[in-house]
């Protein structure tokens, strides 16, 4: 499911999950998984950490569903409390932060019509950048989230968030320009 | 890359960082590590009206006896303190007696001394007192 199906869920179907209705939850939870589960496994570059990190996300929300207030609070929750879960891990667990991700067969998948090769490289660079500023263009780029969006997720100033991107952007353009997979004319 | 330069990158991560899907069999497995109650049973708390704990029994009167013991033992402190500086200032009161009464017995003696020279000053000199000048 995507976040265009996601989006068009009624609100019903949230006071359905809170009174105790476990289908109404599996579907939400189908909803915001693969967002979910991407977040975890750009962060971490593994993915049976990201299943992991997927599922303690969906068991905080179960406890937590009294508190959430309308779908699109549902949407913030999750991308918040994964996007955070994955930098604390970080922090505690020897996950590497170059480690190459670990997603060449969705790369392969969904890629098919572009080129695989920068996908990969693409995403290697992506997963070479610290934790705070690889959350914010996962939830930049990935989930199409705005800089405010961001900042609020992350518990950070806006400019920050801008700042982060900026930077991220200079200097995936610029490991790009030196691993020649694009010419320095294309990418400014 | 598209036409636009300034946004090529930004696009081609649009593109490329498009969620993928959850591994297969995610949702079930979720849904079996969910706790097996559907939503938490909320007990009302209630007052227990059986025997109190041993802390909250003898709690209160030992929080008493030990106010009463630091209460009896400040005012001993300070009673003993308050006789303590009473006995000083009678030693010190007893002291500026003497003090005083021996400057007025400093004083008398001066003054009888002092009308000894004045009526040695003013009496007539006697017949012996001009011989012993020539």
């Amino acid at each position: 499911m995507n976040l265009s199906t996601a989006q068009s869920m009624p609100d019903s179907l949230l006071a359905q999950a809170r009174a105790g209705d476990r289908n109404a939850f599996a579907t939400l939870v189908r909803a915001h998984q693969g967002s979910v589960f991407s977040i975890g496994l750009r962060m971490l570059s593994r993915r049976d950490a990201a299943e992991d990190l997927a599922q303690d996300v969906f068991l905080q929300l179960y406890r937590k569903l009294d508190s959430i207030e309308s779908l699109e609070h549902l949407g913030f929750w999750l991308r918040r409390v994964a996007a955070n879960l994955a930098i604390d891990w970080l922090r505690r667990l020897p996950y590497s932060a170059t480690r190459p991700l670990d997603e060449g067969a969705e790369v392969a998948a969904h890629e098919a019509e572009h080129d695989p090769l920068m996908s990969r490289e693409l995403l290697r660079l992506l997963g070479e950048l610290p934790p705070h500023p690889r959350a914010v263009m996962l939830l930049r780029y990935q989930e199409d989230r705005d800089v405010a969006e961001i900042a609020a997720m992350l518990d950070m100033p806006v400019n920050t968030v801008k700042s982060h991107i900026k930077r991220s952007l200079t200097a995936l353009r610029g490991q790009m320009i030196g691993a020649k997979l694009v010419d320095c004319e294309e990418l400014p | 890359m598209n036409e636009n330069p300034a946004n090529n990158l930004e696009d081609e991560l649009r593109r490329r960082l498009r969620p993928v899907e959850a591994p297969e069999g995610f949702t079930d497995r979720l849904m079996a590590a969910l706790p097996a109650q559907q939503k938490p049973v909320v007990v009302p708390f209630t007052p227990k009206a059986s025997r109190p704990s041993p802390a909250r029994q003898f709690g209160m009167p030992a929080a008493l006896a030990a106010s009463l013991l630091v209460a009896v033992f400040l005012g001993m402190q300070v009673a003993s303190d308050r006789a303590h500086d009473e006995e000083i200032a009678r030693l010190e009161e007893q002291k500026g007696i003497a003090a005083s009464q021996e400057l007025m017995q400093a004083l008398r003696v001066t003054s009888q001394k002092l009308d000894l020279a004045y009526e040695a000053v003013n009496s007539p000199p006697t017949a012996g007192d001009e011989e012993n000048r020539s």
